[in-house]
């Protein structure tokens, strides 16, 4: 059931912090990430969608209904904490079967219907463990089962991964998709880890000083990103000032560079962004020159495994560089098509 | 571990760390518990029997257990709901409120009692403000000379040892599991309920056992209090051995009693807590 930010806003009492004028839209069955740095908000709006808070201003409505008056147990919104929040003295049986205890299911009911929701996860077998006695991994299932198995309006992740080591986040990440597709509700996936929200997401919302300053396709918000600050969030990006100087020309630092955006005119300043592995690389001098061509060197080369990040310098400045290739290129051009122009003021 | 620190430390190291410990346990405890147990049983153990046929000693009891039962439930009561204020508090707040809490603790029971009878006596202060409201003095100043007045002053210095003992579970109880539990459907009563009251459980029984051995063998301010008006063990075994006490073996007997209770109360306060213990916190430590 689809969930609606209405221009919400809300400020911790006695405090500047908080959230203001959120506008979100979460179709049923979508997975939205709610991304951004540590205060920036994002878990406020689950706080405040999972009724722990009131907003000053605005509403929230599920399923076309608004959820403000409610207390968080009349929601029905499934909801996984940080630290899973698993109930130490239950049994992971007893912890996954506990919103159906509170709803006053049947005894044998809800034993069936908590084991069928551990299989899902696939922890069946382990009904009669003490959660501690759980890995971290097994935890989080635990927890994602229990907030799943009364069939809530939506789902509402609050950094679910970021208590787990790197190898099993990106096991976890699919579990927590798989899951959530089959359950096919409404989630919310608050993370601060942008490749986490980019691999796992239908939509990403980056949030920065309480606001949403974009919404889109992980891939839109990623290759067409609206400020500086989303760009640096999520992914390596290089940044120059610019100058337009003509249609799909702009002077920069390294030189005059083309490019295929449209709406800019001559005079127009802006920020320039170009992602480290849109370059390519050549290993030798090129005889006829392809456009936003660059000799230099590398200056500094870091290998990274998978790949290899360096900075290529060229006169004056450096291009950060991302590839797959070993050897160091005496060339590098930036495609047409991967100069993105930025508004220049923000400067952060 | 404890086998890398037993071939560390030489056997003789240890025992002369354990000696003073041990010689003081034997010359103030052992040494006076063993004079008083020989002292009971000296006549073949008819000191108990005088002491059992003894109808004020029956009474006493009754006076004591009722004391002891009740004066710990308002702790407990109270002291939960202290404690559970001072963690949420940050912890400059909650050590200085601390301090002020626990100050009761220093305070002899003699003390106390005559800072409740200039309080709450016949003159009292409060005595005195309430009669401006038309309370009869004679009514309320004697409240505190009578039993349920001495479970008053009890809980005076119980209450601190209650939050002692139950807000470190409090704080180090993880909040977010009544948020979960209020996100999966439970009211906020239900949620403290069926999350919070499971997990310290323990540590509440524990405090009450421990404020109930206390409020049983206290005697100082029930002494200033009500002096031997009230009928509980301890001013029994005060009169016994005081004013017209010629009766040794029988005050034995009454101490031997009293030891006993407080040593079941405390025994059932570790066995209470030891059951829980295994299931909450062993799997983590291994």
């Amino acid at each position: 059931m689809p969930i609606h930010f209405d221009a919400v806003s809300f400020t911790y009492p006695g405090t500047q912090t908080g959230v203001s004028g959120v506008d979100l839209m979460v179709e049923d069955g979508e997975l939205v990430a709610l991304i951004g740095p540590s205060g920036s908000g994002k878990s406020t709006c689950l706080k405040l969608l999972a009724g722990f808070f009131r907003p000053d201003h605005g509403r929230i409505n599920v399923d076309g209904h608004d959820v403000d008056t409610l207390s968080p147990e009349r929601r029905k919104l499934g909801m996984v904490f940080q630290n899973y929040a698993l109930f130490p003295h239950m049994s992971t049986r007893d912890n996954v079967a506990y919103p159906l205890k509170v709803r006053g299911a049947a005894r044998a009911d809800r034993r069936r219907t908590a084991d069928d929701m551990l299989e899902r996860v696939g922890l069946s077998g382990l009904g009669d463990r003490a959660t501690k006695t759980l890995s971290g991994g097994q935890q989080q299932r635990v927890a994602l089962a229990r907030a799943l198995v009364f069939e809530p309006r939506a789902l509402l992740l609050d950094e679910p991964l970021s208590a787990l080591d790197a190898g099993l986040r990106v096991a976890m990440r699919d579990e927590i998709r798989r899951v959530q597709r089959d359950a096919g509700i409404a989630t919310i996936h608050v993370t601060h880890d942008q490749e986490e929200a980019l691999s796992i997401a239908d939509r990403v919302a980056v949030m920065s000083d309480g606001k949403i300053v974009q919404v889109g396709r992980p891939d839109e918000v990623y290759d067409r990103p609206r400020t500086r600050f989303v760009a640096r969030f999520v992914g390596q990006a290089n940044f120059w000032p610019g100058t337009v100087c003509g249609p799909y020309e702009v002077d920069t630092p390294i030189g005059r560079l083309s490019h295929l955006q449209e709406g800019s005119r001559p005079g127009d300043k802006a920020l320039v962004l170009v992602r480290p592995e849109r370059l390519d690389l050549y290993f030798e001098d090129c005889k006829t020159p392809p456009p936003n061509y660059f000799k230099g060197r590398v200056s500094q080369d870091r290998f990274l495994g998978s790949i290899r990040r360096f900075d290529f310098a060229v006169e004056g400045t450096v291009i950060r560089v991302e590839t797959r290739d070993r050897a160091a290129p005496m060339a590098v051009a930036i495609p047409p098509d991967a100069v993105r122009l930025l508004p220049p003021g923000d400067n952060e | 571990m404890s086998d890398g620190r037993t071939a560390l430390t030489p056997p003789g190291v240890r025992v002369a760390f354990a000696a003073p410990g041990v010689v003081v346990l034997l010359l103030f405890f052992a040494l006076p518990l063993s004079v008083i147990v020989i002292e009971a049983v000296s006549e073949g153990g008819s000191a108990f029997g005088r002491l059992f046929q003894d109808p004020v000693f029956w009474k006493g009891l009754q006076g004591t257990l009722v004391l002891g039962t009740v004066a710990p439930l308002v702790s407990v009561a109270v002291g939960m709901a202290v404690a559970m204020h001072l963690s949420r508090l940050d912890q400059a707040t909650r050590t200085g409120l601390l301090f002020v809490i626990s100050l009761p603790l220093t305070f002899s029971g003699l003390i106390v009692a005559y800072g409740f009878i200039l309080v709450f006596g016949r003159a009292g202060f409060v005595t005195l403000l309430l009669a401006e409201f038309g309370a009869d003095p004679a009514v309320v100043g004697g409240l505190i000379f009578s039993p349920a007045g001495l479970g008053i002053a009890y809980t005076y210095y119980l209450i601190p040892r209650v939050v002692l003992v139950v807000l470190p579970v409090l704080i180090n109880f993880d909040t977010a599991q009544i948020a979960a539990a209020r996100s999966l459907g439970a009211g906020v009563l239900r949620a403290y309920l069926d999350v919070l009251l499971p997990q310290i459980f323990p540590s509440l029984l524990a405090a009450f056992c421990l404020t109930s051995a206390v409020a049983i063998g206290a005697y100082g301010t029930a002494l200033a209090l009500v002096g031997t008006q009230v009928n509980i063990l301890p001013l029994m075994l005060y009169s016994k051995i005081s004013e017209t006490g010629s009766d040794f073996p029988a005050a034995a007997a009454l101490s031997v009693v009293l030891m006993g209770i407080c040593c079941v109360v405390i025994s059932l306060a570790e066995i209470a807590t030891r059951r829980t213990r295994p299931a909450t916190t062993a799997p983590a430590t291994k």
